[in-house]
């Protein structure tokens, strides 16, 4: 396999330029002509099915919820970034791009980057003209936050809904060209094969989630835009839907898979009550601005934490990191508070989880200002846990939150299938081994609105593509396969539910592979996950049929793909033998115990290629180069 | 002239345009009862000033014409809220097994349809009574009213009729505004006490009169 | 065991042509923290290892922002905490022995699928009458251009933050989605952007709300009681003049 990331000549700044150049176009009359599959309705796959719609292209969009509006997307909170430089504090296109790679710790491409960048203005403008309703300023104007990560503000945000307005934003469009007939969006599908012809992507077949047939969708390319597979983990801040089915499927047809252990663990969430707990609610990454994290200095302290004295109390974000003290980094606070909760100090029931105290800012500022900025996050904590942050401290725990890794695409945002394409979330992405706060967004919307337009002509008018019907053998192979595992599933009849085994997986999952990472416990992980994908298949309980509205059906069949991606996970992080980002080997680190990572060994991206069944994958490497972001090592001391 | 016609067609078989059409033809029926209660303050006044005061009526050469619009407005009102009622009917074929109100719901708006059909039935005896009968001694209308409010039957009926005008106004009188679309953060808050309280002044002051026939009127 | 047990009466029916029936079940080990969606989770792993057929009910965020969950619990949708959806709603207010039902959202508009399971397709094809500013990738203008006054951002933001669960209809006597528009037609109407487009949009969203059999809304404000998302009366106020206006000046096609 050969990774050739396709980046076009010439310098930074005009590399996206010279693409959309050379890109051949398609005659506007010959639009209509193609058929365009989109699987996923989220930022980027509604934002590329309404813009393909819009050039008049016939567009083919499905997704697994009941409306195309409810992707996770929905769920962002925090914001997005754009280079704006509306408060003219010195931002450019330049600054987010330099940011974007060193909070990637310098595991992404330069070309994309910078391209990223670029477009984001053309975001915040468009989105305005849909219709979403930014925060202004009183003279009416866009108003700006700022967010981790960086030393301007460039957050662009609507309250604590960014993610919902923008989808919203990008859904309505959708809704238009549904209307106009360009695109039929098909909802209540879930993808669960992707179909080659000639080598090429020319097909999906989809399962009906409300009849149970299966359905084969022909067209001339197939665009994933599925999101991330968080869920790997069981607990993850991710929908219960989220999956990486499709991804996955496009693996096993030679999509090859990149970085699949880069994974974003979130340090401020509501932590773990119990073995119910079906999901894990994010709070707002800005409570660090006031709030203080500490946990008692004795281990295994179990005294309210009102009656535990100043002195007795470790601040230990600000004693490790004085300089930036609570507002450090995400995946360096997270890791700070495994630690302490590795030394039997942590809080609560579970002793899995920290304080975050809001007394000292209260005291400082009155309760008055203080609940001004953070009242709706203090209600909503209050209502999920019974406990009132004004009165004691907030209790909280890292949570994973963000898939880096997913489908390899080059600078067109095809992946090592000719005709799938791979957007937002779902493909290995511009962040690199760490995503900034408010940056997924940008880059949802970026590869869906802008990017996918201009490179899928490229590849629709440089390809002599025959017509491929859904009648075609390639469309019953597939559909054979799905129904065989479905049949497998339904038939195994034993005594663990999905829900079961997939809460054991993402346990393994989460102390072997999650905020620390050592080659003892990745290599027994990787010994006790086949084994327990092999319980899966033969103790799994589905009950139902396949030709019905079966969520457990739906479950097991995801929980099946995780079973294998997490294999995948483990082996990547095994042969990534530096930390860097979201990736922290504890083998590789500085005397003070920070992350550190070695670009001699590892500046490349690993993308694995699948081998079929019972071989060990391939890890193929594309190797990545700094010349306008020079590479240094991060400080937050 | 046919685009006219278009645009009332849309508009007339629209949901919004008809409930529109409902407010304003019971915002007329309001307008009609404050007149009406205006002129039968006179019955305090006796006889003479409530005979004369409807022989003045009586004389106007508009007054069919007038009376029809009456009709048409009433009927306007009532087709509307059938047509609305029973497609709202419909609209829930099955109904929930457990049903709580979260308080947004009041008897007044609960109950417009029955209240409202009750009505019709007061009205039909109220006219067909008073309006439709031609008085026969000098006591001339004055007669007939206090006439019949020595019934005590008929007196409870008025007070029901009245009590039910009561509850379809408070909801009413304040829902038309709404129906228009009258919305101000400041406006609104005052908009429904104050529908509430006009309800209750016009079913009062009308429930006084057959009262005060019955009770203290002694020819 | 620790937690308690609890009565669940839960509406089952196969499909949207079978009749549907009230069923009890018991479960046990609720724990106050649960969420009222991880309440039935403990119902349906029991119903799985006893080869029962689980209740199958929409979620998909657990968190109140996705709009997919959407159940009648004790005969207020989404449940009895205030602002919250159903996935929100947590179990620390139940005691030991409580009874619960549990139906499906119910309106014409919104026929059943499966058990708790609605078509909530309805609102998608609304969105479609006119839903959306017509605006094509690529040709916005620079977003400063147009100015828009604060307090209508924020009015046109608390109207946004419908989540398209249907409790309105749920919850409306008359099943009608009233609010749901009311809600759409409002945000794109304050804003200038799509003022534009204003009197079409709210023509045609009203036209197809009507087409999709929901109800007539007579103005009993259980909608706005019901809302996760706080979307309030003053909307459903606003499309009924942006609707006289629309219809007055609209000339037939
Ligand atoms: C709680 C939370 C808060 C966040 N906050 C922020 C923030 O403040 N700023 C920021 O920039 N980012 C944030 N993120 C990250 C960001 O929201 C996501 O990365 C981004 O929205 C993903 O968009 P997407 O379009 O790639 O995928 P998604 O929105 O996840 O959409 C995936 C789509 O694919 C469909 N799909 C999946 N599998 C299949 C299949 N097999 N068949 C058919 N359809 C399928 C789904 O139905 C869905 O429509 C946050 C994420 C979370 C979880
Ligand atoms: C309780 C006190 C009321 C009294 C004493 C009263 C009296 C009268 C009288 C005397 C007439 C005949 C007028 C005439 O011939 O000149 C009349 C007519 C009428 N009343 Fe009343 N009325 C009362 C309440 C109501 C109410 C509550 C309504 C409506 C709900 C109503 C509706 C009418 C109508 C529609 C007419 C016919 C008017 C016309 O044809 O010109 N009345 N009423
Ligand atoms: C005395 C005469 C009446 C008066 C003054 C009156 C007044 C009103 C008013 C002001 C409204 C509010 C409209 C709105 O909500 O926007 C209303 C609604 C209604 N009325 Fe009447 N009404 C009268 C008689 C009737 C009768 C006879 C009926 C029944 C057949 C009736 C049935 C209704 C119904 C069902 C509604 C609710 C419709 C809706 O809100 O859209 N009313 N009425
Ligand atoms: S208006 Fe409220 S209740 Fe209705 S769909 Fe929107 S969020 Fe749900
Ligand atoms: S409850 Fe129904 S009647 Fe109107 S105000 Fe709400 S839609
Ligand atoms: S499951 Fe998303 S709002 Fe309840």
């Amino acid at each position: 396999m050969k990774l050739d990331a396709k980046i076009p000549s010439g310098p930074l700044e005009q590399k996206w330029d010279q693409r959309r150049f050379e890109a051949k176009l398609v005659n506007p009359a010959n639009r209509r002509k193609f058929d365009v599959i989109v699987v996923g309705t989220g930022l980027a796959g509604a934002g590329a099915a309404a813009s393909l719609g819009e050039l008049g292209y016939n567009v083919l969009n499905l997704c697994i919820q009941d409306s195309p509006r409810r992707a996770h997307s929905i769920a962002a909170q925090g914001g997005i970034n754009a280079a704006k430089n509306y408060p003219n504090d010195g931002d450019s296109v330049r600054r987010l791009f330099t940011d974007t790679v060193k909070g990637g710790d310098y595991r992404a491409r330069e070309a994309n980057v910078y391209r990223l960048a670029q477009i984001s203005n053309s975001i915040i403008d468009h989105c305005t003209a849909l219709g979403v309703p930014f925060a202004r300023d009183y003279g009416g104007l866009l108003d700006n936050r700022s967010f981790g990560g960086a030393q301007v503000s460039r957050t662009f945000y609507a309250r604590g809904q960014t993610g919902q307005q923008l989808l919203l934003g990008a859904y309505s469009a959708l809704m238009r060209q549904a209307a106009s007939g360009r695109v039929k969006v098909l909802p209540r599908r879930e993808m669960v094969e992707l179909v080659l012809v000639d080598g090429r992507a020319r097909g999906v077949v989809c399962r009906n989630l409300v009849t149970g047939k299966l359905e084969s969708y022909a067209g001339h390319a197939v665009c994933l835009a599925t999101g991330g597979y968080g869920n790997v983990f069981y607990l993850s801040t991710n929908a219960n839907s989220c999956n990486v089915g499709a991804a996955w499927r496009a693996y096993k047809k030679g999509a090859a898979f990149a970085n699949p252990c880069f994974t974003q663990i979130h340090p401020t969430c509501i932590p773990v009550s119990g073995t119910h707990q079906s999901k894990l609610t994010l709070m707002s990454e800005s409570l660090r601005n006031d709030g203080r994290v500490w946990v008692p200095k004795k281990a295994g302290d179990s005294r309210s934490p009102e009656s535990i004295p100043e002195d007795e109390r470790d601040y230990f974000l600000e004693r490790r990191y004085p300089s930036f003290g609570n507002l450090v980094p995400r995946d360096v606070a997270s890791r700070a508070a495994k630690v302490v909760c590795d030394e039997g100090k942590g809080v609560g029931a579970s002793k899995l989880s920290v304080y975050l105290d809001f007394r000292d800012a209260i005291k400082r500022d009155g309760l008055a200002a203080i609940r001004e900025k953070y009242g709706n996050l203090f209600d909503m904590y209050h209502h999920i846990t019974d406990e009132d942050p004004q009165k004691v401290p907030m209790r909280i725990y890292p949570a994973v939150h963000y898939t880096m890794g997913g489908l390899w695409v080059d600078y067109d945002l095809m992946t090592t299938v000719p005709g799938l394409f791979c957007l937002g979330e779902a493909n290995f992405s511009d962040h690199g081994a760490n995503r900034l706060g408010a940056s997924a967004l940008m880059q949802g919307l970026a590869d869906g609105f802008f990017i996918i337009p201009a490179t899928l002509s490229g590849y629709l008018a440089g390809e002599k593509l025959g017509k491929v019907s859904a009648e075609h053998e390639a469309f019953r192979e597939a559909e054979k396969a799905a129904d065989a595992r479905v049949q497998k599933l339904l038939s195994v009849n034993g005594k663990r539910t999905p829900a079961d085994i997939h809460r054991e997986l993402g346990g393994l999952m989460w102390e072997y592979c999650g905020m620390g990472r050592n080659e003892a416990g990745l290599k027994k992980a990787l010994a006790r996950v086949p084994e327990l994908k092999e319980e899966f298949w033969k103790n799994v309980r589905v009950t139902g049929s396949g030709a019905d509205f079966n969520q457990t059906l739906e479950r097991a069949l995801r929980t099946a793909d995780y079973m294998e991606l997490a294999e995948l996970i483990l082996r990547d992080a095994l042969e990534r033998k530096e930390s860097c980002g979201g990736h922290f080997r504890e083998e590789s680190r500085t005397p003070e115990g920070e992350a550190l990572r070695d670009d001699a060994g590892f500046s490349h991206v690993a993308a694995w290629e699948y081998q079929g069944e019972g071989s060990a994958p391939v890890r193929h490497t594309e190797p990545l180069s700094f010349e306008h972001a020079k590479p240094s090592q991060r400080s937050y001391k | 002239m046919n685009g006219l016609l278009v645009v009332i067609r849309r508009y007339g078989t629209s949901s919004i345009g008809r409930k529109q059409i409902a407010a304003l033809t019971g915002l007329m029926l309001v307008g009609f009862l404050c007149g009406h209660l205006a002129g039968n303050f006179l019955l305090y006044k006796g006889m003479e000033a409530f005979n004369h005061y409807s022989e003045f009526l009586q004389s106007q050469t508009l007054l069919p014409v007038i009376e029809l619009g009456l009709l048409a407005v009433f009927l306007t009102h009532i087709c509307m809220a059938l047509w609305l009622t029973w497609e709202n009917w419909r609209a829930r074929p099955e109904r929930y097994e457990v049903r709580e109100s979260a308080g947004g719901r009041t008897w007044g708006s609960a109950t417009m349809i029955w209240t409202g059909l009750f009505l019709l039935g007061f009205l039909l005896f109220h006219v067909s009574t008073f309006r439709l009968i031609e008085a026969e001694d000098e006591a001339g209308i004055f007669g007939v009213v206090v006439a019949w409010f020595q019934s005590v039957p008929v007196v409870v009926f008025y007070l029901c009729a009245l009590t039910a005008l009561g509850l379809h106004l408070s909801h009413g009188v304040q829902s038309a505004f709404q129906t228009f679309g009258a919305e101000h953060p400041n406006a609104t808050p005052v908009i429904k006490p104050a529908g509430l309280a006009f309800a209750v002044f016009l079913a009062a002051a009308f429930g006084l009169m057959p009262l005060w026939s019955h009770c203290i009127y002694r020819g | 065991m620790i937690g308690i047990r609890l009565n669940l009466r839960i509406w089952r029916q196969k499909g949207p042509a079978d009749a549907g029936a009230l069923k009890s079940y018991e479960v046990d080990g609720i724990l106050p923290d649960m969420s009222f969606l991880e309440m039935l989770d403990v119902l349906n792993e029991k119903l799985i290892l006893q080869g029962e057929d689980p209740v199958a009910f929409d979620h998909d965020c657990r968190e109140g922002i996705c709009g997919m969950c959407s159940l009648v619990i004790d005969g207020r949708p989404h449940g009895k905490d205030e602002g919250a959806t159903s996935c929100d709603n947590r179990m620390r207010r139940y005691k030991d022995g409580d009874t619960i039902t549990v139906e499906p959202f119910r309106a014409k508009g919104f026929p059943v699928v499966k058990d708790l399971v609605v078509d909530r397709s309805a609102f998608d094809r609304i969105m479609q009458a006119g839903g959306f500013i017509s605006v094509n990738t690529g040709s916005a203008p620079e977003a400063h251009c147009v100015p828009v006054p604060r307090h209508k951002a924020e009015a046109a933001m608390d109207a946004a933050a419908c989540v398209g669960c249907g409790a309105c209809v749920a919850a409306c006597p008359n099943a009608s989605g009233m609010l749901f528009v009311a809600a759409k037609v409002s945000q794109l109407a304050l804003l200038p952007q799509g003022a534009v487009e204003r009197e079409r949009r709210a023509l045609s969203m009203i036209k197809q709300h009507d087409l999709e059999g929901f109800g007539n809304c007579t103005n009993e404000a259980e909608c706005e009681a019901a809302c996760p998302k706080g979307v309030k009366l003053s909307n459903i106020a606003r499309l009924n003049r942006e609707y006289l206006r629309a219809s007055i000046l609209t000339p037939a096609q």
